[in-house]
Parts: C-alpha cells; structure tokens; sequence
C-alpha cells in the first residue's frame, strides 16, 4: 500500500511537470540549421561545386528561392567570399506544392525537412593553396500550417580547400613514321 | 524531497515567459492596451477612438500567408457588421513601405483602417511573436477572446458575433 501510494505521487509528480513544462501547441519556435560541411577542396582556376545542406525545424516549412506570390520572403543565401575566390552562381531546390487546409486552392512553394544549396565556388588561378573560409547568412522566413514566424537570418560559414589544378597530360611529340638510324 | 524538487520544477518552467516578453492582455476582461498608430493615409489613430464599437484588431504583414487567407473574410465580415458595430482593425507589422502595404491592402480590397505597426504595439500585446493574432475586443475596451495563427472562418465569425454582443457602459 505504502509502495503503491509513493509510486502515484512520483506519477502524479512527473505529470505535472511535464504538462506544466509544455509549449502552447504548435507554438515553438521555427528554426534552420546547417549540417556541418567538412573542410572541402576546391580547384583553383575551375569552378567548384560545394553543396549545403539546410534542415527545417520539424513541424516548420520555409518558402522556397522561387515563392509562389510578390510579397512573400524568399529563402535566399547570401555569401561574402575571400578576396579572389568567387562565387559562380547558387542553385536552389524546386519547392515543395503546399496548401493550408481552410484555403486548399491556394499553393505556396515551400521547403521542409532537409534541402540542399549548390554554390559554385572559383578560386582565381592566383590565388595560394591554402584553407579558407567562406561565410554569408541564408534568411528565411518560416511558417507552421496556420501561422508565419518574422524573417531570420542563419548565419552559414564553411571551409574550403584550395588546390593546384593536377598537371596537364603531356602529349608526346608527333612521331616520324619513318626510322632514324 | 525528489518529488518536491520535481514540482518546484515543473513550476518554476511554466512560469518562465518566452523571450522574457511581456504577457499581453490574456484573460477575457482584461483591458485591451490603448495606442497610438499611423494610418495609411497620416492620420494619428488611437485604439480608444473605437470606443462603443466591437474591435477585431488584427496583427499581419505582406509576407503572412495565412494573413493573406484571413483578409477577403475580414472585408466579407466588415460589410456584413459593419451596421452592427464591427470595427476591423488591421496593425501591419511589415519591414514593407507604407506605399507597399498601401498598395497590398488595395489590392485585397480592404475596407478597414489599417495601422502602421510598431514594436512596442506588439509588445503590449505579447509580443507579437508570430502572425496572425487577433484580438476580439468588446465596445469597453475589453478583451473578449484573442486568437493565434488562421483560424476557420466560422470560427472568426463566432468570436464577432461574441463582441458585437456587448454593450458600451455609459462613462
């Protein structure tokens, strides 16, 4: 009896705190994160494609690059390089079609989950063999499926490693048909 | 003691307000705080110019989607209360230009006052950490209920109806 009582209030216990700890529904906070890139190497002279990838808070989506309507906040990653590695161009994700359940006929262009950013990444031929680091910020403006979160910013920093382009192949000297005594 | 540690706890946690904002008006009676905004069109306007009428002040921007769904019903609800005393009232919390959200409210129709928000409007009610949110206020000046992120249309519908109710004590 003794047992059975400590054990219900030990029950009761863990229950109040954890409702009392709890977040009003759907009403965390949204968040991207980055998945760490290791030290990647990058050709110089050429260009290089370094890919990042993204994850949206579960329960969250972000709208995509390429938003369905003028006023919406795109998803959008802004770099700041080292002087002489330039950066080539950035590729984004096709978003995903979603709708909200009291408006089915209005779609939004989204990303959820995880989703991956290609950068183009071209040291000049100049430029001395070493790591660098390039850093920027991805903003995003993240939504639940029936309320909008203001605009963030990501702050996003990864490391490349920049080398020598291999050797070109030599060609063999054009060889005389005939034999040279 | 461990059960009296993990009350404190769980306690203590549901004290701690978020971001360590202000609360805002919370329960139905509660006392809407009064401010002043400007309208798209210059003029300073003060919540308590509405006094006698049932406000719905809605906090949105350009870039809420779900704001975007709510607002033809809000233009469909002023029409059709607007006799009864309903005064929609939309506070833009938006980094856009005036003229941009000027020239977004014309063009979902808006017949209601819409504000230029500010901050500190937000954080007197709560902080305004997502959007939409609504706040039924009664033609006191009182809180009536106060709803966050899209809700149904009937469900907005019920809330109105609920406020448009009241009546205004004589000052």
């Amino acid at each position: 009896m003794g047992s059975a009582l400590v054990k219900t209030i030990l029950g009761v216990s863990l229950l109040s705190v954890l409702l009392a700890a709890q977040e009003p529904p759907g009403k965390k906070s949204p968040s991207i994160t980055m998945t760490p890139l290791p030290l990647t190497p990058v050709t110089r002279g050429k260009a290089n494609t370094v890919e990042l990838q993204f994850h949206v808070s579960s329960g969250f989506h972000v709208n995509s690059n390429k938003p369905s309507a003028e006023y919406l906040i795109p998803t959008a990653l802004k770099l700041e390089p080292p002087t002489d590695i330039m950066i080539g161009g950035i590729t984004y994700p096709e978003g995903q079609e979603m709708s909200f359940a009291f408006a089915p006929n209005e779609k939004l262009s989204v990303y959820s989950g995880e989703f991956d950013v290609a950068v183009m990444v071209r040291p000049l031929a100049s430029v001395l063999p070493s790591d660098y680091e390039i850093h920027g910020q991805l903003r995003y403006q993240a939504c639940d499926n029936a309320a909008c979160y203001p605009p963030k910013q990501l702050p996003v920093r990864f490391q490349v490693k920049v080398v020598k382009a291999p050797p070109a192949p030599h060609k063999n000297p054009a060889q005389s048909p005939h034999i040279h005594n | 003691m461990v059960v009296s540690l993990m009350l404190v706890f769980g306690f203590n946690m549901a004290r701690k307000t978020k971001n360590n904002s202000v609360p805002g008006p919370q329960a139905k009676g509660d006392a809407a705080p009064d401010f002043t905004l400007q309208s798209l069109d210059g003029k300073n306007t003060r919540l308590s110019d509405f006094r006698g009428q049932a406000v719905l002040l809605n906090f949105w921007a350009t870039w809420c989607a779900p704001c975007k769904i709510e607002m033809p019903w809000f233009v469909e609800l002023q029409k059709q209360y607007g006799s009864q005393g309903l005064q929609i009232v939309g506070v833009a919390m938006d980094d856009a230009s005036p003229k941009d959200i000027a020239d977004f409210a014309k063009e979902m129709g808006v017949n209601y006052p819409v504000l230029l928000g500010k901050e500190s409007v937000g954080d007197a009610y709560g902080g305004v950490q997502f959007l939409p949110e609504n706040f039924y206020i009664d033609r006191n000046g009182k809180l009536v209920a106060r709803a966050f992120g899209l809700k149904s249309r009937s469900e907005i519908e019920d809330d109105i109806k609920a406020i448009i109710a009241s009546k205004a004590v004589p000052k």
